[in-house]
């Protein structure tokens, strides 16, 4: 698209000076608009971070912003670590692993998918493509239910691999990876690597996978990030309490403890907020880590493909 | 690319090399769709004679309604709140260039990492006037206890907040990115013309970043549609009974794990598909957001660079 400027007249503003300070006023005001959104925006991780500093009782009457003491993340630990005999470091491990697999699985079939289509001439590229991007816009939650009836069918429900395999179904890491290669590397590289006798596969291993290190990060981002605080999925897959992960060992601590539901009556589990708040920490902290340092690559992945540089 | 040789014989390694996500794909994109559609006719005991029917039932099943009262209000809080909010926020972002914007936007990105489970327990927070960080406002407001708020017919507006909360910051910062293309001789051109900022942002900006809003609206709407996670966590684990059965996705896993009825379950899940698979393929056809790479033909492409490098010449 291109707008013709030339052919438009320059207006000649009748008041300048008035017209400045009118946008300098609107700069300040946007910008203090900006600045107190920002503010809104990191509260509630705020809360989060500093509330096993506190006691259960003292959440209610310190300042909900303010520090409590250090040992305060030990007790909480103490008393996570206590729960059903240390069964969350048994969910840590599960999403640990999991995640892992995952994100290994999910980045190399991606990749390798990206690379061929790239790369060589074979049909039904389109029909890939095409059904690749429809897999990539409709949300992964639309077929939970369908997934489940599958996997119950392969009786491989309530076991780890139905989650793994499942998500490691990487279309839009695929797309990334067939945009990222089509751009980068040009084709008389592999042309001419072919006639020194490489074979596809070493067009891979030699050429494509060591030019490609900035975009497996970014597949290996975008998988832990979409995966590491997924719940449907784990949740309905694997219900015995010793495959849980992370986000549905917190939903179970949320029903088996007084912390936040009222439906249970005083007990013995000292599971309270700051233990509840601390397992919240365990899943929400890992992503805002790899949010933090790759921002800029993760949101020029999401675009890619549409904006040209 | 280079035209002659061919390497028919070779393509077997590419092909190989292509499976495992084929595999992937397959198994676990399109078998479970061929699965619910051969699972919609089976025998229930809501459909004791098997049969396409199953449709009807679910359609005129008592708890549709509702769901879809719920859902349906909840977008239409939630769409175009996201779509607005984050159009003016990211032309808000882009009217200069000024370092500090950069810590901004990480504070931004901040809401994205907390989904699920940890998004419940800080909305729990948020709404609790003993606990929440906003506890002054509540108070202000004449909030004092949670019972206040937390009430089934207030759950489409927290949930819709909920959502926008978690989503609105990423895109924002998705929608500066699509900003950052448009290009700068276009914005100085304006500018020389005596456009304000406030005009270059309606009248230039917005109209270059179309496709990206449209992209961004559809998956908003097929997101939104599929709400689960939040109302069943608050229903099961936090207010018991205050989102029973509130979405359609939430109806759906009753129907499968609740009454063991697959095919009523299959035959939702499919119905609420199809909204998402008509967006999909309205980005993909409608937009040119992936034109270039994906829709045309590699023939129309290479026909394209040869007449681009003739008008060149």
């Amino acid at each position: 698209m291109s707008i013709d400027f030339e052919k438009q007249e320059v207006i000649p503003s009748l008041q300048p000076k008035k017209r400045k300070r009118k946008i300098r006023f609107g700069h300040y005001a946007v910008n203090t608009w900006l600045i107190f959104w920002a503010g809104i925006s990191i509260i509630p991780m705020l809360w989060l971070i500093l509330a096993p500093s506190k006691t259960n009782r003292n959440l209610s009457y310190q300042n909900p912003l303010g520090f409590g003491n250090f040992t305060g993340y030990w007790h909480a630990w103490k008393n996570l670590q206590d729960f059903n005999s240390g069964v969350l470091a048994r969910w840590a491990f599960n999403s640990l692993t999991y995640n892992v697999a995952i994100v290994l699985i999910a980045s190399l079939t991606a990749s390798l998918a990206g690379f061929v289509i790239s790369a060589s001439r074979i049909r039904f590229k389109k029909a890939f493509l095409i059904s690749t991007l429809i897999m990539m816009l409709v949300p992964p939650v639309a077929l939970v239910i369908p997934l489940f009836i599958e996997m119950n069918k392969a009786n491989l429900v309530d076991n780890p691999w139905s989650v793994i395999l499942i998500s490691s179904l990487y279309p839009f890491g695929a797309f990334l990876s067939y945009i990222y290669y089509s751009n980068t590397i040009p084709p008389e590289i592999y042309e001419s690597a072919r006639l020194d006798g490489c074979s596809d596969i070493r067009l891979y291993t030699k050429i494509a996978f060591p030019l490609s290190y900035p975009l497996l990060a970014l597949l290996a981002f975008f998988a832990f990030v979409g995966n590491w605080g997924n719940y449907f999925m784990p949740y309905i897959m694997l219900p015995s309490p010793e495959h849980y992960t992370l986000p549905v060992g917190l939903g179970a601590l949320f029903f088996s403890t007084p912390a936040i539901n009222p439906g249970v009556g005083a007990t013995s589990v000292p599971i309270q907020k700051p233990e509840i708040a601390l397992a919240g920490i365990l899943i929400a902290v890992p992503v805002m880590i790899v949010f933090l340092i790759s921002q800029k690559r993760l949101i020029r992945g999401m675009l890619s493909g549409s904006i040209k540089e | 690319m280079s035209q002659g040789r061919r390497h028919k014989p070779k393509n077997l390694l590419m092909i190989l090399m292509l499976t495992p996500y084929l595999l992937l794909l397959f198994f676990f994109g399109i078998l479970p769709l061929i699965m619910a559609i051969f699972n919609v006719p089976s025998k229930s005991p809501s459909n004791p004679n098997g049969g396409w029917h199953v449709f009807n039932i679910v359609l005129h099943d008592f708890r549709l309604l509702p769901a879809a009262e719920h859902v349906l209000g909840f977008m239409a809080i939630f769409v175009p709140l996201m779509i607005v909010f984050v159009i003016v926020m990211s032309l808000m972002l882009d009217t200069d260039a000024a370092p500090w914007k950069k810590w901004i936007r990480l504070a931004y990105i901040v809401p994205a990492c907390v989904s699920g489970s940890v998004a419940v327990l800080l909305w729990y927070v948020l709404l609790e006037p003993t606990l929440s960080p906003f506890k002054a406002v509540m108070h202000w407001m004449g909030i004092k206890q949670a019972s206040q708020i937390w009430q089934t017919s207030n759950l489409t507006f927290i949930l819709a907040f909920m959502a926008f909360f978690a989503l609105a910051g990423q895109w924002i910062l998705i929608q500066f990115g699509s900003l950052q293309s448009i290009s700068t001789e276009i914005l100085e051109a304006a500018r020389v013309d005596g456009c304000t900022p406030f005009q270059l942002a309606l009248r230039i900006k917005l109209p270059l970043i179309r496709k990206y809003v449209i992209y961004m609206g559809v998956l908003v709407f097929a997101g939104g549609l599929q709400i689960f996670v939040e109302p069943q966590l608050l229903n099961t684990s936090v207010y018991a009974g205050i989102a029973n059965q509130w979405s359609f996705d939430q109806l759906s896993y009753s129907l499968a794990f609740q009454n063991g009825n697959f095919g009523e379950a299959s035959a939702l899940s499919l119905m609420l598909l199809v909204p998402s698979l008509i967006g999909a393929l309205l980005v993909i056809y409608k937009t040119d957001m992936f034109e270039d790479v994906a829709v045309k033909s590699p023939k129309k492409l290479e026909k394209e660079a040869r007449k681009r490098e003739a008008a060149k010449a």
